[in-house]
C-alpha cells in the first residue's frame, strides 16, 4: 500500500461515521479554512518580502511603512494560526501561545520608546555643556559647553527640555492623533503633505500648556527680564534630538523666531514645538529613516544679541575640507538671511595659521573700505572657530555676531557636513570635456553631476507640482524647498551660497547643487533637459554622459538609520526560517521561532490535514487516487480537496483518469509537463554519476527508500481553482501551489525548489540557473543556498496559466540539467534548449488564449 | 458565491466617510455611514448591514468596544476594521474577538473591496 493510503487509513479507523450530509458540511468548513489560511499565507509572504525588498533598496521609507507592513503581516499569520486550529480540530492549540511571544517582541521593538534623561524641565545656560545633550539637544549642549567650558561668549538664557516637550504632548494628549494623521499620510503627495503639516502645527499650538510648565517658563523668563531689562526680546530656537548631530544636520527644517516678548515666550514655545511637523522636517525625516516620535523637541530661550554684524563661519569649508582657510560669510545687522540665502553678503577667507591672513573673495558693497566685519573681528572669529574645532574635534559650522560694544558672541556651533568622496562627481574643472555651457560660474553647493529636464520653480503652488528626478531651478536658496530635495535631480539656484540651510541638505543628500547663478531663470526654460556639473560649475544642454559617468550614486541615506535599523531588527524576529524539514522532530510549534517559522508549520500541517480529510470523514470522492494517464497507472496522485473532480467522474475505484479532473491550474502544469516530450535521462558521464551517487550516500534524505513523509510522493492536492502540487523527480524536491481567482488577492502562484543530488557548488549553480530562467518570466526569486522560492501574485488568470506551463516544464526538465553540470559546452546547449522550449510554450499558451477569446466574442453568452 | 450588498462605514473622520462611500456606491454597494458609536448602534440593530468597515477609534466609544458591542448584538455580521493605528497588540484582539480583518489606511478601493467580499463569504 502507498505511503498516503496508509496514511489516511489510520484516520480512516478513527473517523466516526456520519451522513453524507453532514460530510459535505464539515468538508467545505474545512476547505473554507483551508483557503483563508492559504490566502493568509500568500499575504504573509508578499509582506515580508517587500519588507524584506524595502530594507536593502537604499530607498526611504518612514515608520508608517514599517508599521503597516508589519501589522498586516502579523495579522495574516495570526489569521492562518487560527485557520490551522480550527482545520485540526483544535490540535495545534500551542501555536497561538508560540504566536504571541513572537507578537509580543516584535510590537515591543515597534513600540519602544526614547528614554528621556534627566529630571528638569528647565536648564539655565550655566547648567548645560555636552553632557547635558540627552536633555536639551545638540544645538543647546554645544552652546552650554562653549559657555561653560571653554568660557566663550555666548547669549544668556535657558533651555526648556526634551522632558518638558514630552510633559507637554502627553498632557495635551495629541500624540494618538499626530501619529494616526502621519500613518496615513503618502509624503510623495506634497498637498496632503501641507495639509496634515497645518493640521498637526494647529492642534500642538492650540493645545493647552500644562500649568507647571507654563508657571516654570514664565520664572525664567521674569529672571531674564531682571538681568537684561523688561525691554530685552529672546529668540528661540529648536535644539531637537538629531539635530545639529554629525550624521544628519536637520539643517532649517524646524521653527527660530527672533525678537520674542519675553510675556510671548510661553505661546511662541508651543510654535517652535509645533515647527517639528512642518512639512520639510516630516519629509527630512523620512528620508534621514528617522522616526518622529524619536526627535524630541527642547527649545532653547536666548537673549538677543543687538548685533551690528553677523554671519556664518566654516573652519573648514564643506567643499574642500583640505583646504588652508577658513570660510567666513559675513552681513550687517542679525538674522536668519545669510543662512536663508536670501541676503547679499562679503565672502572672507582667513588663514588658518597665525597672522590669520584676510582674503577678501566677495564683497556685497564691492569696496574693501565697506567690508562689514573688521580684521580685528575677523582674526578674533577665526581664533575663536579653530579652538571650538579643536575642543570638537571635528570641523565646524559656526553662527556669530558682533554686538554694539563690539564684542563677539557666538549663536550657534555645530559639526560642518562635509563631502564624502562618494559623491564628490567630476573634478573641479572638468576641462576635458569640449561643449559649452549654457551657464557657467556660481558657487558649489553640493559637488556632483546629474541630468535632467529643467522645472522653474517660484511659489509654493508650483513647488506642489514638481516632478521626479526634474533640475530645480530657483531664484533664492529658501530652507522650504528641502521638501524637493527627495525629488530634485539637482539645484541650481541664481543666488545663496554653501552655508545656506538648503545647501546643507543638499549635501546629505548627495544632490548636486549650483548656486549663486544669475540669470538662471531667464536662460533656462522649463522642460528643457540639461546636465548641471555642480563640481565643475556649468550647466550643459542636454544629456552629457560623459559627465554622468563620473557622477557616483547618492549616498544610502537609511543603512544605519534609526529606522533602518528597527525594521531590521524586527524583521529578524520575521523572517528568517528554521523549520524548513517536515520529517524532522523539531518541525513542531514549540521550534517556531519567527512568523515565518508559523507560516511554514501552519502550511505544511494544513495540507496534511487536508490530505487526511477526505478518508477521516468517509467521503471517497475526497480520498487519494492515483492517476490513470493513456491506459497506465502513473506515479502521480490526486486528492480532490473540493471541486476539482467533474462531477459524474467514476469515483469508484482508487484511479483517477486526467479526462475527469476540471482543476484549471493542474491542468495548466500538466500540460506545461507533457509540453515536450523528455527523452529520460541524457547518457551520463561517470563523473557526474559518481557525484550523485555519492551525495546520495551521504543523505538519507535523497534516498526514494527511505520516504518517510507526505513529500515522498507527488501528488496534486485539487479543487477547481486551486492546485498544489509536490513532486519529487529524480533527487530534487519541489512544491508548486497555484489559486485562480477574480479576486487578485487569491490569484498567485508560488513555487519552491530544494535539495538534488550532486555536489554543492553544482546545486547552487543549478539553483541561479533556475532563478534567471524563472527571474525572466516575472516571478520575484529569492535564493538562499541550493533551496530557492519564487512567486507571483495578484494577476488575472491567462498570465498566471501561462507561467504554470512553464514551471511543468520546467519540474521535468530541470533535473537534466545536473546531469550534464560539469560540462560548459553542453550546459549551454541544453540551456538554449530550454530557452527555445519555454518560448514556444508561452508562444502557444498565447495562441491559444487568443483564440479563447476570439471563440468568447464570436459566441456571446445568452 | 453571493456578494454583499449592505456595507456599513464608521469613522469619525467624515471625509474619509464621503470619499470612501462615495467610490463603494459607484462599484453598486449600498452604503451608509455612522460617526459614532451612538450612530452606528441602530444600523447593527436592524440587521441591516451585511459586512461593517469600523474605524478603531471613535470619539464616544473606543473601537475596540464597539466591535465587542457588534458582536454581542450580531455574531455573524462581518466586521472589517480599517484605521490609522498600527498596533499588532489591538490587531490580534481584533481577530480574537471576531473582527474579520485588521487593514491599515490608506488602502486602495480595490483591495477594501476584496477585504469585504472575503469577510462576507468566511461567515457564510
Amino acid at each position: 500500500m502507498s505511503f498516503v493510503l496508509e496514511q489516511l487509513a489510520r484516520f480512516f479507523r478513527r473517523s466516526p461515521k456520519s451522513g453524507p450530509e453532514e460530510v459535505r458540511s464539515a468538508f467545505q468548513d474545512h476547505y473554507r479554512n483551508f483557503r483563508a489560511l492559504l490566502t493568509a499565507n500568500n499575504n504573509a509572504l508578499e509582506l515580508m518580502s517587500t519588507a524584506e525588498e524595502m530594507l536593502h533598496s537604499g530607498k526611504p521609507f518612514g515608520m508608517a511603512f514599517v508599521g503597516g507592513d508589519i501589522t498586516a503581516l502579523t495579522v495574516n499569520v495570526f489569521k492562518m494560526v487560527r485557520s490551522l486550529i480550527a482545520l485540526s480540530d483544535g490540535r495545534y492549540k500551542e501555536l497561538e501561545d508560540r504566536f504571541k511571544i513572537i507578537a509580543d517582541r516584535v510590537e515591543a521593538i515597534l513600540s519602544r520608546q526614547p528614554v528621556v534623561a534627566g529630571s528638569a524641565f528647565v536648564l539655565t545656560m550655566e547648567e548645560i555643556d555636552s553632557g547635558a545633550v540627552d536633555q536639551v539637544g545638540a544645538k543647546m549642549a554645544n552652546l552650554g559647553e562653549l559657555r561653560n567650558r571653554l568660557g566663550i561668549r555666548v547669549p544668556e538664557g535657558f533651555a526648556v527640555t526634551v522632558l518638558a516637550g514630552r510633559h507637554f504632548m502627553e498632557a495635551s494628549r495629541i500624540t494618538d492623533e499626530i501619529n494616526r494623521r502621519l500613518q496615513t499620510l503618502d509624503v510623495e503627495d506634497l498637498q496632503a503633505l501641507d495639509r496634515v503639516s497645518d493640521d498637526i502645527q494647529d492642534l500642538i499650538r492650540g493645545a493647552h500648556l500644562p500649568d507647571d510648565l507654563d508657571h516654570l517658563i514664565r520664572e525664567h523668563a521674569d529672571r531674564l527680564a531682571h538681568d537684561a531689562g523688561d525691554e530685552a526680546t529672546v529668540s528661540l530656537r529648536s535644539s531637537a534630538w538629531g539635530e545639529d548631530s554629525r550624521q544628519s544636520s536637520f539643517a532649517g527644517q524646524y521653527r527660530t523666531r527672533l525678537n520674542v516678548p519675553l510675556a510671548a515666550i510661553p505661546e511662541t514655545y508651543k510654535d517652535i514645538v509645533a515647527g517639528k511637523y512642518r512639512s520639510q522636517a516630516i519629509v527630512y525625516r523620512e528620508q534621514r529613516g528617522y522616526r518622529h516620535q524619536d526627535v524630541l523637541m527642547c527649545v532653547g530661550c536666548l537673549v538677543m544679541v543687538d548685533a551690528v554684524v553677523s554671519g556664518v563661519c566654516y573652519s573648514r569649508p564643506p567643499d574642500d575640507p583640505r583646504s588652508p582657510w577658513l570660510v567666513v560669510h559675513a552681513a550687517p545687522g542679525l538674522g536668519n538671511h545669510i543662512v536663508d540665502g536670501t541676503s547679499a553678503y562679503d565672502l572672507l577667507r582667513i588663514g588658518r595659521e597665525s597672522p590669520h591672513a584676510i582674503v577678501a573673495v566677495h564683497l556685497a558693497t564691492g569696496e574693501s573700505a565697506n567690508a562689514c566685519l573688521s580684521d580685528v573681528h575677523a582674526r578674533e572669529l577665526a581664533q575663536l572657530s579653530l579652538r571650538i574645532e579643536q575642543h570638537f574635534g571635528t570641523p565646524q559650522d559656526i553662527e556669530w555676531a558682533v554686538d554694539r560694544d563690539g564684542r563677539l558672541v557666538i549663536l550657534q556651533a555645530r559639526p560642518s557636513g562635509t563631502l564624502t568622496p562618494t559623491n564628490a562627481g567630476a573634478a573641479p574643472d572638468s576641462a576635458s570635456f569640449e561643449a559649452a555651457p549654457i551657464l557657467a560660474g556660481g558657487a558649489t553647493a553640493s559637488r556632483g553631476v546629474a541630468s535632467g529636464a529643467v522645472r522653474r520653480v517660484k511659489t509654493q503652488e508650483q513647488a506642489l507640482h514638481f516632478p521626479r528626478d526634474a533640475v530645480l531651478v530657483v531664484e533664492t536658496p529658501y530652507p522650504e524647498w528641502a521638501v524637493l530635495m527627495n525629488r530634485a535631480a539637482a539645484v541650481v539656484a541664481e543666488s545663496g551660497q554653501i552655508a545656506t540651510h538648503l545647501a546643507t541638505v543638499a549635501r546629505e543628500f548627495g544632490v548636486p547643487a549650483l548656486f549663486d547663478l544669475p540669470g538662471a531663470l531667464s536662460r533656462l526654460e522649463d522642460g528643457q533637459v540639461v546636465t548641471v556639473d555642480a563640481t565643475g560649475r556649468r550647466v550643459y544642454q542636454g544629456c552629457v554622459e560623459a559627465l554622468l559617468e563620473q557622477a557616483t550614486r547618492r549616498p544610502n541615506l537609511m543603512e544605519g538609520s534609526p529606522v533602518h535599523s528597527l525594521l531590521k531588527e524586527a524583521l529578524g524576529h520575521i523572517t528568517p526560517l528554521h523549520l524548513t524539514e517536515p520529517d524532522s522532530p523539531r518541525f513542531k510549534p514549540a521550534a517556531c521561532r519567527t512568523l515565518h517559522d508559523i507560516t511554514r508549520f501552519c502550511h505544511e500541517k494544513a495540507l496534511a490535514e487536508m490530505l487526511r480529510l477526505g478518508r477521516r470523514l468517509g467521503a471517497k470522492d475526497k480520498s487519494a487516487k492515483q492517476l490513470y494517464v493513456v491506459g497506465l497507472p502513473s506515479q502521480w496522485w490526486v486528492v480532490n480537496v473540493d471541486d476539482g473532480f467533474r462531477e459524474g467522474a467514476d469515483l469508484s475505484d482508487p484511479f483517477i483518469r486526467i479526462e475527469d479532473i476540471v482543476s484549471e491550474p493542474m491542468l495548466a502544469i500538466w500540460q506545461g509537463i507533457n509540453a515536450v516530450h523528455w527523452d529520460g535521462p541524457p547518457p551520463v558521464s561517470l563523473r557526474g554519476f559518481g557525484a550523485i551517487i555519492a551525495q546520495s550516500a551521504m543523505n538519507p534524505q535523497l534516498d526514494p527508500a527511505v520516504r518517510s513523509s507526505l513529500s515522498g510522493r507527488n501528488y496534486f492536492l485539487i479543487s477547481r481553482n486551486y492546485c498544489n502540487l509536490s513532486v519529487r523527480l529524480g533527487y530534487h524536491f519541489a512544491l508548486a501551489e497555484a489559486s485562480f481567482s477574480e479576486l487578485l488577492s487569491e490569484s498567485y502562484v508560488n513555487f519552491t525548489f530544494q535539495g538534488g543530488a550532486a555536489d554543492e557548488s553544482r546545486r547552487r549553480r543549478r539553483v541561479h540557473l533556475l532563478a534567471d530562467t524563472l527571474r525572466s518570466i516575472d516571478f520575484r526569486v529569492s535564493v538562499k543556498g541550493d533551496s530557492l522560492s519564487a512567486r507571483i501574485e495578484k494577476r488575472p488568470i491567462p498570465y498566471l496559466k501561462e507561467r504554470l506551463l512553464v514551471l511543468g516544464y520546467l519540474l521535468i526538465h530541470t533535473r537534466q540539467m545536473d546531469m550534464v553540470m560539469h560540462d560548459e559546452a553542453r550546459i549551454d546547449r541544453y540551456l538554449e534548449k530550454m530557452r527555445a522550449d519555454i518560448a514556444a510554450i508561452r508562444g502557444a499558451a498565447a495562441a491559444n488564449s487568443g483564440a479563447e477569446n476570439e471563440a468568447a466574442q464570436e459566441h456571446p453568452a445568452g | 458565491m453571493k456578494q454583499p450588498k449592505n456595507i456599513l462605514l464608521v469613522d469619525d473622520e467624515e471625509e474619509f466617510l464621503e470619499t470612501t462611500s462615495l467610490r463603494l456606491r459607484r462599484r453598486a454597494f449600498d452604503v451608509r455611514t455612522a460617526t459614532r458609536w451612538g450612530e452606528a448602534m441602530p444600523e447593527v440593530q436592524s440587521g441591516w448591514p451585511h459586512v461593517v468597515v469600523l474605524d478603531v477609534m471613535l470619539p464616544d466609544v473606543d473601537g475596540m468596544e464597539c466591535l465587542a458591542r457588534i458582536k454581542a448584538m450580531q455574531r455573524h455580521l462581518p466586521v472589517v476594521m480599517l484605521t490609522g493605528h498600527a498596533s499588532l497588540q489591538a490587531s490580534v484582539w481584533g481577530l480574537e474577538h471576531g473582527a474579520s480583518d485588521y487593514c491599515l489606511k490608506p488602502i486602495e478601493l480595490d483591495e477594501l473591496v476584496e477585504k469585504i467580499i472575503l469577510a462576507y463569504q468566511d461567515v457564510r
